[in-house]
Formats: structure tokens, C-alpha cells, sequence
């Protein structure tokens, strides 16, 4: 497992959370962010974004934590139904 | 000149073989028809038109020599004069307009004798050599020496005479020979009127009147850039293509479109047997009416380099030579190893990138080869390094990821921003369109950190220049639109009709606040305040503002924040939905808005359907007969990534160069290296194809049928002239080798995958090869509401209904200058070469650009003791490379530019991992680095030396031992 593709997943994850959290409050901005990384990133990206919650430096910002949580759980809900 | 009379034709359609004389009068809806009578002929043509186009549209033609239709009627020959009822003397036809009621004659004894008297007097200086000519057969004044009857020369050739004068041969493409020069100024013009470069002169007076280069320099030496608008004006063999010289007049003609920049002009392909003889561009090209520069008109040779890969080759590692095998060897080689991975790794562990230039059928078919055959959705192709921040940014504020206008727009524009986009080199023929408004006296405000040709523009009126820093893009736009707000100079009733109201009132409070002011950001962007406020207010108050960008604004860390900062300006001013405004991506490859319809993305299906959608994915399921992923797929970069940890294993590369092209070098070549299987699909062994274990010999543009869609949405047809050097279009590879895998396609012909294509992509419904034929080109949306296409987007209302406006929060990239790597290095390209210069290479375009060099400022190379043409060694946190310096005053003290074209240069080995945060664009445009003298080439070049070296070898040891 490369810590250097962790490493940026996780810069890539703050760099979309500090673009769309601009002008959202926090609700709104954590789904947008989550949204977008429905919607572009592929599969193994967000399993393995999903996968660093579990690691308490992984180094996501607040806000980017906030959406990969949110992601975290849609993903659950897709492998449930 | 025999014309024959066609009763299929149609009254008053355009025949763009026959030269009407004088351009057609600017098109006005308000324009009379005037009715007139020519030898008898009763005429109607619109008000403002010739005598002597309008007899040409009666096909009644009238001798001619300094007139031609792509030239404003210059009235010097006087051999196109005519008698026209009640008017004294005889007036020359092309500078005549018609009146209604008109009478004309064009032929009797006076006019004869008259155009027999003008032709004695030019073949009296003229070399009576037609029989050697390399125009004979293709000569006007042959032609009008034919027409008039000429018998005789009484003056005879031995007086003072031209005869002697010396030809040029400095240009590799063409020859000037001043002996066989009649002086009609057809070619001054066409520099000046089409070109717009104002290269050629007629120097002296008089006798002593000749045409010259420059301040009467070799045309080499002189500011020509070798368009050939003079070749193509020229009536005799005076400006001539050295292909004609060599090989003759050619016999038949394909009109096709061009394979390098993102303009897509049509040319004839005119071609002696299986030869291609030259380029011509086509009159009836919606793109480029006619014109075309060095790369399109000239630099075709490549096509016939004997660089050329024929054969197919694998081979089981890389640093093993190349077996030449068949064609069913190579294919089944491909296939087996891909299924094996897949086997050991999953599904997942294999991807593909399509090709932007080649068709867009040929990329469909990859795209589908790997979602339908691979099972994944691996795909991406080179958009993604170049406008995915397009894609993204105008789909989420206008509704569709592609430019709004066609390239005629900009003739009804009067401000023209150019933001990051350097239109004279990289998309020339449009350079020249704009250059034509600015001499109308169009505005320009150039936003780029560099001095662009474009400012240097002959004869341009107001223009501003906006010298940003790097990577301020974002700042300086919120700040225009922070000027447009503020001073009320926004379009309310645009605003309220057209677009989101809650998402307007949100970013109208956000782009007031005064950190957004010009005097605010001055300090980031180095643009003065004052100069950023009169900008804002030509672009809001001349009328119509049209915005042009390229890849200074996508290849940023926040490259779609800037397309969505110029959507919301466009928004805000109103200045969208008509000729002469828009926000206007210009477009790098040639088929790239192409590729990006066809369902190049990983996250999107054909036509910009996302593959999460239900129903558009259950459409192209039930059309493919096979379940398709509904998750995205891996981008360019992420595959590097996946690759380099081991997880990805597989690549099949359509003709791309991602060696080369691709940022941090020495990254994307160690995620090559990591690779089990590198299948490179291409027409020269590549950078990329020397990392590869099967090398499929592809395709020229010449050598296929096909489609491209160009910048404006147009999709024009390609067509075949000549049968495929290796034996097969690409389409034809990637169909085999859905076919080994054991996915079955069976296509006929690209007009099939056209079909297919039609049936599924909603803004493709109407598009058809036989339209296409009918029309000439056709501009998606293409469909039951639109059916000849839509030049025009957003005219009623947004495909997403209203139009957005985006937060655009401006957010220094991480990318910082300091004291180790002190300047910021930017990128771009020059006109005579071609992206990774795989085509201009293998031409004479070397003779313009045979080197990449580092620009920098007088200043900047002063205080580092650097003269012109010292090796530089450029270091940035990614890597290091050597190039010769080249001080510019064009560079602000602090940044450095160079271009990509030659792969030794390693340009991108010193470009970083950094890249967009919405698409993963690469940050090209923005490097810290630092430059000092050295005295050998770095370690990465050496590196390459000796690796290229090999990878030739590998290649000669297989041709040699070919049996």
C-alpha cells in the first residue's frame, strides 16, 4: 500500500474542500464535497479515502473529514441496497 | 477556361471552386437585392456587390488578374473593364458596384482590344517559359493571355525587363521568383487582409516596383510566418509551393479537415495519383474560409516519413529489442495479456486513454472498447491535462462543457478579452479573424503574464494589457467583476431573466465585498488597480464583449474556478446567447472537444451522460448488450498513481504521447515502467512507445475516414486519400482487438459508428455522414430541435434552464516561489511546432524552432550573469533540465517560459504533481524554479539520451531483421 497515494487522496480531498466550502455553510458545503467526489472520483479512490477515516492523522481537514464521512455512509447505503 | 453550364445548379449558391472576383458584401438582413443586365442577362444579386461578381454569379466571366475573391477589389489590372450604358469610359468591373437598372457589356471589339492591349504590355516582362513553368496548367495570366486572344508582344523582350531577377529560396515550402512577378499586389494583400501580418510590401515606385519581404530581406529572415495566403493568392508562378515545383500540377482534390490545432480547418487534400501534392485550404470551410497556416498548409510531410511505424511489434519486456510480427499476432498478444492481468489483478487493473487526434469515431470506439470489453471505466484521454477545468467549470454555470460562438462571432465583437491564450501561435487562422476585427477597430484587453503577439497586432486600436502574476488568475477575474458590480455596469435584465436568482444574489454578495476590489488585489495579481477597472469597463460598456481563453486559465491548481469566474462575468454583463459575446474555450487538439463528447471522461458516457445515470447508462447497455460499471473510472493521473503502487497493470494508449506531454516526467515514466502491459497505438515511435510491449502501427488523418469537432462545436468530415501505410485505420485496431477479447464489433465503415453514435448521445440525434455531406459541417446540438446544428449557444435559455453564477473564492496555489526556487516557469507553445512536435519534427518546421530555450528577462538573467544562448540548468522541486537561455523583454522580471515541442528538452521534468482540484488538470502553467549556468546537460537528459538510444536501436535491430 503506497502512503504516497494516500497522502494524495487526502491533499486532493482539502484542496475541494477549501474550493467549494467557499460561500456554503457547513451542511451544504460537506454535501457538495461529498457530491463531487461521487460523482468524479473512481472507486478504489473513494474506498481508500473512506478507509484513512480510521486513521486519526490521516491530515483531512475538518471540513474534508465532515464530506468523507458523509461519503463514507453513502457508500454503506449503496453496498446495503 | 471553358465554363460549362450546369442546370442542377441552383441560383445564387456559392460554387467555392470558381473565383467570383470581389468577396461577397458583408451579409446584412436589411440589404436590398439589386436587379441589373449583364450582355443581355437580367441579374439580381444583393446591394453592394460587383459588377464582377455579380456577372460571376450569372457565370458570365469577365477577364481578371489583380482581383480574387478573397481580396477587397484593388482595381489595378484594368483588365476586368466593362461598358456600362449612360457612363463614360470603361470602368474596371471589380471596383464597380451594381445600381439598379444597370446595363453592362463585358465583351465587344472595344473591350477586346483594350484587355489585349493591357496583356501585351505584362508579357512583354515576362519569361515566356510556360512550357517549363511549374504553373503551366494552373496560371491566370496563361489563362488571360488565352482569354483576350493575345497574338503578339510588338514591343518586344529586349528593353529594360524583370526577366533577370533572382529567386528566393529561402522558405523550405515555397520559392519566390520576382522574374515571373506581374505586380498586382494579390499577394501584399493577402498578408495584410487574410493574414494580417503585413510581412510583404511593394517597395519602389513605378518601373522599380517590386514586391519585397520585410525591409526587402529573404522571406526567411522577414516577419512572414509562411501562412501561404500569398502562394494561394498569387495568379502566376511567382509564389509557388516547392512541391508543385517538384512534382507538377496535381490532378484531383478531397476536401478533408486538418489534424493539428483545435481551428479544424478544411483543405483540399489536392494529390497526384496516391501522392499528396499540397494542402489548399478550402474556401468552403466554415472554419477558416479559405486560410491556413505554416503547420496546416505545409507541414503534411510526416505523413510520409520514413519514421513511420508500418509493422506491429511486441515484445515481453522493455529493455528487450522489438519482434516484428502480423497484425493477428500482435492482437491476440495484447489480448491475452490483458485478460491474464485482469485475471490476477481484477477487473479494474486495466484502463485506456483515447486519442484527441484521431476521429470521433475512432475514440468512441476505444471508449466503448474499454467500458463494454475491459468492464471498466478506465478511460481519459488528453483533455484531461488541458480543458477538464472547461468541461467542468461550464457545465456547472452554463449548462454544456463547450465554447458558445463559432470562430465568425468575433467579426461582431467590440471587446475582445484574451485570457491565457496566445491565439497568433497556437490556433493561428483564428489569430487572424481576431487581428481582422481589431483593425476594425474592435478593443482588446490581453490578460496573460507574458506580451503576446497579439498585442504587437498591425494597425490596433485600444488595446490593455493585464500583466498578472502566475496563478492569480482567479484573483484578477473577481476583481473585473468586483469592478462590474460596484459600478453598476451589469445587465439587470439579463440577470434576472436568464439566470438563478438565489445563486446570483449569493455571489453578487460575496464578489462586492472589498477584499474582491481591484486595489484590493492588486498586490496578489501585480496588476494595477487602475488599469483592472478601465479593463472591467471596456469589456461591460463597448457593446458586444466576447471572452477567449486557453490553457493559462484551465492548467491551475484552480483552472475550473476560472472558467466559472469568466462564466460569471459573461453572466453578469449579459454578454451571452448572441453573435459577438460568449465565453470561448480555444481548444488544443484537434478533435479534443471531439474526444470529450464522445465519452472519453471516466465519469461520463457519450454525449455528457454521467455513469450513475440510470437511464442513459440502461440505454447504452441495451445498445452494447452488456452491463456497464456505474462508477467512475480512474483519471490520467490517478493511473500513474495506481500504477506506481502496484495496482494498475495495464494501458492501451490511442496516439497520445503522455512520455512527453504529461507533468513531473520522471513520475509518468516510472508509472510507465511499472506497467505488465503498455500497448501504444501510434504513427512514430513515441516517447511514450518506448515504454511499451506492443506497438501498433496507426493511422494519419490522411489515411482514414472520419470526423473532428473543432472549438466551435463543428463537426467536419475527414476523409480518406490515401490507403493506410500499415495497412489499417485506427478504428479498424481497436475493433480486432474488442474482437480478441472476445466482445464482438463489427463495423464497416466509421458512417456505422456515426449511426450508433447518433442513437445514443441526445446532442448527436441529427448528425449523419449523409448530412454531413449536404452541409458541409454541422455544430452539436444536432437534433429533432435543432436540426442543421446550433452555431449560437444559450440564445433562449440554459440546458440546465437558468444560468448559474459560482462562488469563486480565490485560493493561492500551493506551488509557492522562495529563495531556493525564487521564479515562477510558465509553458506554451509557438507556431511552427506542434504539442510534443511528434508531426512539425519530421518536417521543415525545424527550420523556425529546432530547440526549446528558456525566455527570461534582461534583468532576471543579469543578476544571474546569463547572456543569450547560455546553457541554463532549470531546477524545480520536481527535477532538473538544461536549456539555452534567450533574454526577452516579452517575460516580466521573475517569470521564465518555455515551450515542450522537443522531448530532450525535459520541459516537464521540472513541471509538478500539482493540478486542479475540481478535474486533476496539471498545473503546467505554474513552477517554482530556480536557473543558473551550467556547462552539461542534467542528469535526467543524460539519462534520456542513452534510454532513447536503446529504444532506437531495439527499433532498427527489428526492421533490420524483418524478414
Amino acid at each position: 500500500m503506497s502512503t504516497h497515494n494516500d497522502a494524495n487522496l487526502i491533499r486532493m480531498t482539502n484542496q475541494i474542500a477549501t474550493n467549494l466550502g467557499c460561500g456554503r455553510d457547513e451542511d451544504a458545503a460537506a454535501a457538495a464535497i461529498c457530491r463531487h467526489l461521487e460523482t468524479f472520483w473512481a472507486r478504489p479512490m473513494k474506498q481508500r479515502l473512506v478507509a484513512s477515516l480510521a486513521q486519526d492523522d490521516a491530515g483531512l481537514s475538518p471540513l474534508a473529514h465532515r464530506a468523507a464521512t458523509l461519503l463514507a455512509n453513502r457508500l454503506a447505503e449503496r453496498q446495503a441496497s | 477556361m471553358i465554363e460549362h453550364f450546369d442546370p442542377r445548379r441552383q441560383a445564387n449558391s456559392v460554387d467555392f471552386s470558381k473565383d467570383y472576383g470581389t468577396p461577397s458584401p458583408v451579409p446584412n438582413a436589411n440589404a436590398a437585392q439589386v436587379t441589373l443586365e449583364i450582355d443581355g442577362v437580367t441579374v439580381s444579386v444583393p446591394e453592394g456587390t460587383s459588377v464582377l461578381r455579380a456577372a460571376a454569379m450569372a457565370d458570365i466571366s469577365i477577364p481578371k488578374l489583380c482581383a480574387t475573391d478573397s481580396l477587397e477589389a484593388f482595381g489595378s489590372c484594368r483588365l476586368c473593364a466593362v461598358e456600362v450604358e449612360g457612363r463614360r469610359g470603361l470602368p474596371a468591373s471589380c471596383t464597380t458596384p451594381v445600381v439598379e437598372g444597370m446595363k453592362v457589356t463585358t465583351q465587344n471589339e472595344r473591350l477586346a482590344k483594350l484587355r489585349r492591349g493591357v496583356m501585351e504590355l505584362y508579357i512583354s516582362d515576362h519569361p515566356l517559359d510556360c512550357l517549363t513553368c511549374p504553373a503551366n496548367g494552373d496560371c491566370e495570366l496563361q489563362d488571360m493571355a488565352g482569354s483576350v486572344g493575345l497574338r503578339e508582344v510588338r514591343y518586344g523582350f529586349t528593353g529594360e525587363n524583370h526577366l533577370e531577377a533572382q529567386k528566393d529560396t529561402s522558405n523550405p515550402y515555397f520559392t519566390f521568383d520576382p522574374s515571373k512577378c506581374i505586380v498586382c499586389s494579390r499577394c501584399v494583400r493577402a498578408c495584410e487582409e487574410v493574414q494580417g501580418t503585413f510581412a510583404l510590401t511593394i517597395d519602389g515606385r513605378g518601373f522599380e516596383s517590386k514586391v519585397a519581404a520585410g525591409q526587402d530581406e529573404a522571406f526567411m529572415n522577414s516577419d512572414c510566418v509562411s501562412c501561404g495566403a500569398c502562394v494561394q493568392a498569387c495568379p502566376t508562378a511567382t509564389l509557388m509551393e516547392n512541391s508543385v515545383i517538384d512534382h507538377g500540377v496535381p490532378d484531383r482534390s478531397v476536401v478533408t479537415t486538418c489534424a493539428y490545432c483545435g481551428v479544424g480547418c478544411s483543405f483540399e487534400a489536392q494529390m497526384k495519383g496516391d501522392k499528396l501534392v499540397r494542402m489548399v485550404p478550402y474556401k468552403g470551410g466554415d472554419a477558416n474560409h479559405g486560410h491556413s497556416c505554416v503547420k496546416g498548409r505545409f507541414a503534411f510531410g510526416y505523413a510520409s516519413h520514413p519514421d513511420r511505424l508500418t509493422t506491429p511489434m511486441i515484445r515481453d519486456s522493455i529493455d528487450q529489442p522489438w519482434r516484428e510480427v502480423s497484425w493477428e499476432e500482435a492482437i491476440t498478444f495484447a489480448a491475452k495479456r490483458l485478460k491474464a492481468i485482469q485475471a490476477e489483478h481484477g477487473r479494474e487493473s486495466i484502463g485506456g486513454i483515447t486519442s484527441s487526434r484521431c476521429t470521433n469515431e475512432e475514440t468512441y470506439l476505444v471508449q466503448k472498447l474499454i467500458r463494454a470489453a475491459f468492464g471498466n471505466n478506465n478511460t481519459d484521454t488528453c483533455a484531461r491535462v488541458c480543458h477538464s477545468p472547461t468541461g467542468y467549470g461550464l457545465k456547472t454555470t452554463l449548462g454544456e462543457s463547450a465554447g458558445t460562438q463559432t470562430f465568425d462571432s468575433v467579426m461582431k465583437a467590440d471587446a475582445i478579452i484574451v485570457i491565457g491564450a496566445n491565439p497568433t501561435d497556437a490556433h493561428p487562422v483564428f489569430g487572424s479573424l481576431m487581428r481582422k476585427r481589431l483593425r476594425q477597430g474592435a478593443k482588446l484587453i490581453v490578460a496573460d503574464p507574458r506580451r503576446i503577439d497579439l498585442l504587437k497586432t498591425p494597425h490596433l486600436g485600444d488595446a490593455q494589457h493585464l500583466p498578472l502574476r502566475p496563478g492569480t488568475n482567479v484573483a484578477l477575474v473577481n476583481a473585473l467583476a468586483h469592478v462590474v458590480i460596484t459600478e453598476g455596469l451589469e445587465d439587470t435584465e439579463f440577470v434576472a431573466k436568464r439566470c438563478d436568482t438565489q445563486a446570483y444574489q449569493s455571489w453578487r454578495a460575496f464578489i462586492s465585498e472589498q477584499r474582491h476590489s481591484p486595489e484590493a488585489s492588486e498586490m496578489i495579481t501585480g496588476v494595477p488597480a487602475k488599469a483592472v477597472r478601465q479593463a472591467a469597463r471596456t469589456y461591460a460598456t463597448a457593446g458586444n464583449g466576447a471572452i477567449y481563453y486557453g490553457l493559462g486559465v484551465t492548467e491551475h491548481s484552480q483552472g475550473s474556478t476560472m472558467v466559472m469566474g469568466i462564466a460569471n462575468l459573461a453572466l453578469a454583463t449579459g454578454n451571452i446567447g448572441r453573435e459577438g459575446v460568449g465565453v470561448n474555450p480555444l481548444r488544443g487538439q484537434n478533435n479534443v472537444q471531439g474526444s470529450c463528447d464522445m465519452g472519453s471522461f471516466p465519469h461520463e458516457l457519450p454525449g455528457y451522460q454521467h455513469v450513475a445515470d440510470p437511464i442513459a447508462r440502461g440505454r447504452f447497455e441495451a445498445m452494447w448488450g452488456v452491463k456497464l460499471d456505474d462508477e467512475p473510472g480512474l483519471r490520467i493521473p490517478n493511473m500513474f498513481d495506481a500504477a506506481i503502487e502496484g495496482t494498475f497493470k495495464a494501458l492501451y494508449v490511442q496516439g497520445e504521447d503522455i512520455a512527453q506531454s504529461d507533468p513531473n516526467t520522471q513520475h509518468v515514466e516510472a508509472a510507465l515502467r511499472a506497467l505488465d502491459c503498455l500497448i501504444v497505438q501510434d504513427i512514430f515511435l513515441n516517447e511514450t512507445a518506448k515504454f511499451a510491449h506492443v506497438l501498433l502501427p496507426g493511422s494519419s488523418f490522411l489515411e482514414k475516414n472520419g470526423t473532428f469537432t473543432n472549438a466551435e462545436r463543428r463537426i467536419n468530415r475527414v476523409r480518406k486519400v490515401m490507403p493506410p501505410v500499415a495497412g489499417k485505420q485506427d478504428w479498424e485496431i481497436t475493433q480486432e482487438l474488442a474482437n480478441a477479447l472476445g466482445y464482438p464489433m463489427n463495423y464497416a465503415h466509421p458512417s456505422e459508428i456515426m449511426d450508433e453514435i447518433a442513437q445514443l448521445t441526445p446532442s448527436f440525434t441529427g448528425v449523419s455522414y449523409q448530412k454531413l455531406e449536404e452541409h458541409g459541417s454541422l455544430q452539436w446540438p444536432c437534433n429533432d430541435e435543432h436540426p442543421e446544428g446550433m452555431p449560437t449557444m444559450h440564445a433562449v435559455n440554459f440546458p440546465i434552464g437558468l444560468g448559474r453564477f459560482a462562488i469563486t473564492e480565490y485560493v493561492a496555489t500551493e506551488e509557492r516561489t522562495n529563495r531556493r526556487f525564487p521564479l515562477l516557469l510558465t509553458t506554451g507553445r509557438i507556431l511552427s511546432q506542434y504539442n510534443v512536435g511528434a508531426q512539425t519534427r519530421r518536417t521543415d518546421n525545424q527550420r523556425w524552432h529546432d530547440e526549446d530555450v528558456l525566455e527570461l528577462h534582461p534583468s532576471d538573467a543579469d543578476v544571474r550573469g546569463v547572456r543569450d544562448g547560455d546553457w541554463l540548468g532549470i531546477t524545480s522541486r520536481s527535477g532538473q533540465t538544461v536549456l539555452r537561455a534567450r533574454l526577452s523583454e516579452r517575460m516580466q522580471p521573475g517569470v521564465v517560459y518555455t515551450t515542450f515541442h522537443h522531448p530532450g528538452s525535459g520541459a516537464n521534468v521540472i513541471t509538478t504533481d500539482n493540478s486542479d482540484w475540481a478535474t486533476n488538470c496539471p498545473e503546467y502553467k505554474v513552477t517554482a524554479v530556480q536557473v543558473e549556468k551550467v556547462s552539461q546537460p542534467s542528469a535526467w537528459q543524460q539519462r534520456f539520451t542513452s534510454f532513447d538510444q536503446a529504444q532506437k536501436g531495439y527499433l532498427a535491430k527489428a526492421q533490420q531483421e524483418a524478414p
